[in-house]
């Protein structure tokens, strides 16, 4: 079964130069004669189609700037596409950068139920998987604790523990993370590793070559916002070589 | 067509209720978290400031305190929620900024839970002030049955000009402060603190264009006079609301997808 259809879609950036208008600078510049271009336009993706099918694991490589974030949020619904179409069936994770929606006044296990209702937990359900996402993060002494007083290795590893429980139909994952010290690292990587297996479509954008070629069998080329190329690991060993 | 699409944004707004209920939880919690008096703050706030306000201008008006009071309680509780949500809701897509640009959140979920929170600060504060002025001699009627459709209605009126200023203050970041002076002059130019009849003369017409002067008859009406509003201006103030409402809902839809972009 297809689960994402991307059909000619291009995302158009607007830069503006001088950071953001001011209402007094709007109305000025309407009564000006010569315009100045305040913005020039960037297209961040051209007219991409493809489409990945149920049981997939697709890398997207590409240089900086080549446009693959940008894609992945176009998926993730967080940029609407300027042209084309992208349909998605079933549920997408996105996996929040690590700790995007936590709030530094609220308790590590408020945080817990703020972000999980994000990611489209029910209040029934977080209740059930709190435990683990709390002993999976060793936190359980500071649980109750605004997490602005959590350490970055804390706080990371909260932000980790939450976001590898998602039970994910589509899992879109931008530059794996990992926080905290070696063993955590480890055992880190096992839960993201099962997470994944648990999906069952995967896209993975990653710059480490060695990580793309253990978890992906399809690899999609980007250069300035267009494919280069589509397909199995030759196009990762021609993406390295280039 | 158009229907249907709409139906599916309800639809999908309703799959995000409980984000919603969290960032309800998150305005009303959070801001008397770690305080010693806590929530009873959003109470005590509005409570001394009505206070003195009735104080002040009972004088000048030369009107019984009592009675001025009440009539003060009753037009400030409208106008404040209108002024607070819509001057509040400017800010509900820029701080949530991380968010948005992280995961797919229907976005009117923000300005919505931020107007929802300062409904049940509402309702909590003029609970309080509603015990005060029966303490100082108001009569319970059966005119304040009433005040839950007034309710209703002041909510839908203030959530459609919420919206219009969620979506303009991430374009044009000043108007987070117009927005500020804008509300101080609408204070003095709305009968809240003085009769409608009371502004006669040049100025007059505002009043009479003013919507909110329909609000806070809504209000005044049932707590001051303990009589039902008149019909006309129950018609005006649903009115009023719908159209407040439509224009917000429109306009939202119509720029929402572009934000992402600009925050």
């Amino acid at each position: 079964m297809t689960k994402i259809i991307v059909d000619d879609l291009s995302l158009k950036f607007r830069a503006y130069h001088e950071g953001a208008t001011s209402a007094k600078e709007y109305f000025a510049n309407l009564f000006r004669t010569t315009k100045r271009a305040k913005y020039s336009d960037f297209w961040a993706l051209q007219n991409l189609s493809f489409s990945i099918r149920d049981g997939e694991r697709v890398g997207i490589v590409g240089r900086n700037g080549a446009g693959k974030s940008t894609l992945l949020k176009t998926i993730c619904r967080i940029y609407e596409p300027s042209a084309g179409k992208v349909t998605v069936h079933g549920r997408i994770a996105p996996l929040l950068e690590i700790g995007a929606g936590f709030h530094p006044e609220f308790t590590g296990r408020e945080n817990i139920y703020f972000n999980g209702t994000i990611l489209g937990y029910r209040k029934e359900q977080l209740r059930a998987i709190e435990q683990e996402i709390i002993s999976f993060a060793e936190l359980e002494e500071f649980i109750d604790t605004p997490v602005k007083y959590y350490s970055t290795g804390m706080y990371m590893r909260l932000a980790f523990s939450l976001a590898t429980t998602v039970d994910p139909d589509i899992l879109v994952l931008d530059e794996l993370f990992a926080g905290g010290d070696a063993t955590f690292v480890k055992r880190g990587k096992e839960r993201m590793y099962n997470m994944i297996d648990r999906a069952s479509v995967m896209i993975l954008v990653s710059h480490d070559q060695s990580l793309l070629r253990s978890l992906c069998e399809r690899f999609i080329w980007l250069d300035h916002g267009k494919i280069v190329a589509d397909g199995d690991v030759s196009v990762l060993d021609r993406y390295a070589a280039s | 067509m158009s229907d249907n699409k709409f139906f599916q944004y309800l639809s999908e707004l309703y799959e995000f209720r409980f984000v919603l209920q969290q960032l309800v939880r998150q305005q009303l919690i959070l801001r008397y978290r770690r305080t010693v008096f806590g929530y009873f703050w959003t109470l005590l706030n509005p409570l001394l400031m009505m206070s003195v306000t009735a104080i002040v201008f009972s004088t000048i008006f030369k009107m019984d305190l009592k009675t001025y009071a009440i009539f003060l309680f009753a037009g400030m509780i409208p106008f404040a929620f209108f002024s607070t949500s819509v001057t509040q809701s400017g800010q509900s897509l820029i701080g949530n900024e991380g968010l948005i640009k992280k995961v797919y959140i229907p976005k009117l979920i923000f300005p919505l839970g931020i107007s929802v929170a300062l409904l049940i600060d509402s309702v909590l504060t003029a609970t309080a002030l509603f015990i005060i002025i029966l303490a100082i001699g108001g009569n319970l009627t059966l005119a304040l049955f009433f005040i839950p459709v007034g309710y209703v209605l002041l909510f839908l009126f203030s959530f459609g000009i919420a919206l219009v200023m969620t979506i303009s203050t991430v374009y044009f970041r000043d108007l987070q402060h117009v927005v500020g002076i804008f509300m101080q002059a609408l204070l003095f130019l709305t009968p809240v603190f003085y009769k409608p009849e009371a502004l006669q003369g040049k100025v007059a017409w505002v009043i009479a264009l003013n919507p909110l002067t329909q609000f806070v008859e809504l209000f005044r009406m049932p707590i001051y006079l303990g009589v039902f509003p008149e019909a006309s201006t129950v018609l005006k103030a649903g009115f009023l609301s719908v159209l407040s409402l439509a224009v917000g809902l429109w306009f939202f839809r119509r720029h929402e997808h572009r934000v992402a972009f600009r925050l």
